[in-house]
């Protein structure tokens, strides 16, 4: 099944020490009201990567997504994304930074006085680069790439949550960016919409190359990008050894990194508390 | 020190006028940075100025009717009747249409843009917008600003007008008053300094309802509840300051202007 396999050929394995990280946190400190959320949180994430992000509710894992997007700024530490120092760029120079990361909420945080088209849309109607044509063909592209072309006209109001989480995906899609940033994409889903999301989060890694965050409460997710590549000739996701290379994972508790590694080594690691948050 | 809540508090102050100095001087810094977003000035500008025609027109319309009303059984009694139309342009140019209108466009809109504001953030929208590359204040605040400045002045000439139609109508008919007489009087009472003074109040008045609006709105804490109060909270003061500033800018017309 390996000859199937269609990974772009110039994929370079994400153990390349010549080729910086993408995604780079370095001793990164938050409180809220002084109470510490992270407590020096430091990993980073290599070209054509994801990284699970795991960890009980309110741990921290959406703030660090906002971190590395600069809408959070650290009390102390440093984060790189695509070159960029994040932790010390003006506001100004973060929205260009901006245009090369695409995020998907939580709640999916659809704009809710527009339509599923100028929703997805919204980032190349701000860029005024392209002309209405030439728009409409992109959004297109995106919403049928989460195969909702029929919701171009709807508003956010009449989407299901699904729905909603699959728009904002295209949304973030659009400009077709080099990180994505997933939070919880398939929270609240039933199993075949989570699958959906999960098989399109495996294409964009492999046929799209993207570096990727994902937090997830759903082990099966994680596992399920460990473990599935994306093979262009079936159109679908398959099991493939190869996509654990692709996959890390990192557990946050108490502000700490207490895992950073692959997958098999976190079934293996000795530690309790990683332990009880597997069973 | 730090104990004591009253410290706790003016502290809060400093730093709440702070942020809205700060979003004052961002939000007029963005009327001279590309991009421009016409659009939404258009679109607010129809929400925030045909949407209020209706209570502006109105509220003008009985105002003037009742200072005709109050002014003429006072004049009768000095044998100055006919004074009437003068008094009721006078105190609406100056004062009641610029303050009227912009009370009836902060009960409108400084709610509706603290409650719409609010929602966006505490449903992480705008997050979601600078996430996209977009400044929120840029594409949000600076266009309510602009709408509601350019809206709140030709709101006020209307409730000028309508005032002093309504002052008519009653002088007109309750009164027996003639109507050349009320109209020149009522126009002629009225030299320069008064239509500067007037014209310049609805332009500070719809900046100061227009930021305190957008200040509640994007300081929106605790879900739903939390735009609620913020919504309230925005009414509440932009009239305040509307009257208070309404104060300062009448004394500062009569110590600098000489009247
Ligand atoms: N802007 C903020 N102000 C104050 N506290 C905040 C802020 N943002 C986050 N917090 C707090 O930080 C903690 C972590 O929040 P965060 O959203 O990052 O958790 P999470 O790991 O994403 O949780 P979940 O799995 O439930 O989504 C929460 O307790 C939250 O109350
Ligand atoms: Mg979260």
């Amino acid at each position: 099944m390996g000859s199937s396999l269609q990974l772009t050929p110039t994929a370079a394995p994400p153990q390349d020490r010549r080729e910086p990280p993408v995604i780079r946190f370095e001793e990164v400190r938050l409180s809220f009201e002084r109470q510490a959320l992270l407590d020096g949180v430091s990993f980073q994430v290599r070209k054509g990567a994801t990284k699970v992000l795991l960890g009980e509710a309110s741990s921290g894992k959406t703030t660090l997504l906002k971190l590395a997007l600069g809408l959070v700024r650290p009390d102390s530490g440093r984060i790189w994304v695509c070159g960029a120092e994040v932790s010390c760029l003006p506001e100004s120079e973060l929205f260009e930074l901006r245009r090369h990361i695409g995020i998907v909420f939580q709640e999916s945080a659809l704009f809710d006085s527009l339509s599923v088209r100028e929703n997805v849309a919204f980032r190349l109607l701000e860029e005024q680069r392209y002309d209405d044509a030439e728009i409409e063909r992109r959004v297109r592209t995106a919403l049928s790439f989460v195969e909702l072309e029929e919701a171009i006209d709807k508003m956010p109001a009449d989407l299901s949550g699904g729905m909603k989480r699959r728009v904002s995906i295209a949304r973030a899609l659009i400009s077709e960016p080099e990180v994505m940033l997933y939070d919880s994409p398939t929270g609240g889903l039933d199993p075949i919409t989570s699958t959906t999301i999960m098989e399109l989060i495996v294409k964009l890694r492999d046929v799209n190359r993207v570096t990727a965050l994902l937090v997830t409460h759903r082990l099966q997710d994680a596992y399920f990008l460990a473990t599935h590549a994306w093979n262009a000739g079936a159109n679908q996701a398959q099991p493939a050894p190869e996509a654990a290379r692709f996959t890390s994972f990192l557990l946050l508790r108490q502000g700490r990194v207490i895992f950073d590694g692959a997958g098999s080594d976190l079934l293996a690691s000795p530690d309790e508390y990683v332990h009880t948050y597997l069973s | 020190m730090d104990a004591l809540p009253v410290s706790g508090w003016i502290k809060d102050q400093l730093q709440a006028l702070q942020d809205f100095v700060l979003l004052l001087a961002q939000a007029f810094s963005n009327i001279f940075r590309r991009p421009f977003y016409y659009d939404d000035v258009l679109l607010q500008m129809d929400t925030i100025g045909f949407g209020s025609l209706p209570i502006v027109i109105l509220t003008g319309f009985f105002t003037g009717a009742v200072m005709a009303l109050q002014l003429s059984s006072t004049l009768a009694q000095y044998g100055q009747i006919e004074r009437t139309g003068e008094l009721v342009s006078i105190s609406l140019v100056r004062e009641l249409g610029p303050v009227l209108s912009s009370l009836m466009v902060a009960g409108r809109n400084a709610s509706g843009m603290a409650s719409e504001l609010g929602s966006m953030l505490v449903t992480e929208q705008l997050d979601a917008m600078r996430a996209l590359g977009t400044d929120p204040l840029k594409k949000l605040v600076t266009p309510r600003l602009l709408a509601t400045m350019i809206m709140n002045f030709f709101l006020t000439i209307v409730a000028d007008l309508c005032g002093i139609f309504g002052g008519y109508v009653y002088s007109a008919l309750a009164i027996g008053l003639d109507s050349r007489q009320f109209w020149s009087s009522a126009f002629y009472a009225l030299d320069f300094h008064d239509l500067v003074q007037g014209l310049t109040k609805p332009v500070i008045f719809g900046i100061i309802v227009a930021l305190v609006g957008c200040y509640y709105g994007l300081k929106a804490r605790g879900g739903t509840q939390g735009v609620g109060r913020a919504t309230t909270q925005s009414v509440v003061a932009a009239s305040l300051l509307v009257i208070m500033s309404d104060f300062v800018i009448s004394r500062a017309v009569i110590t600098f202007l000489g009247k």
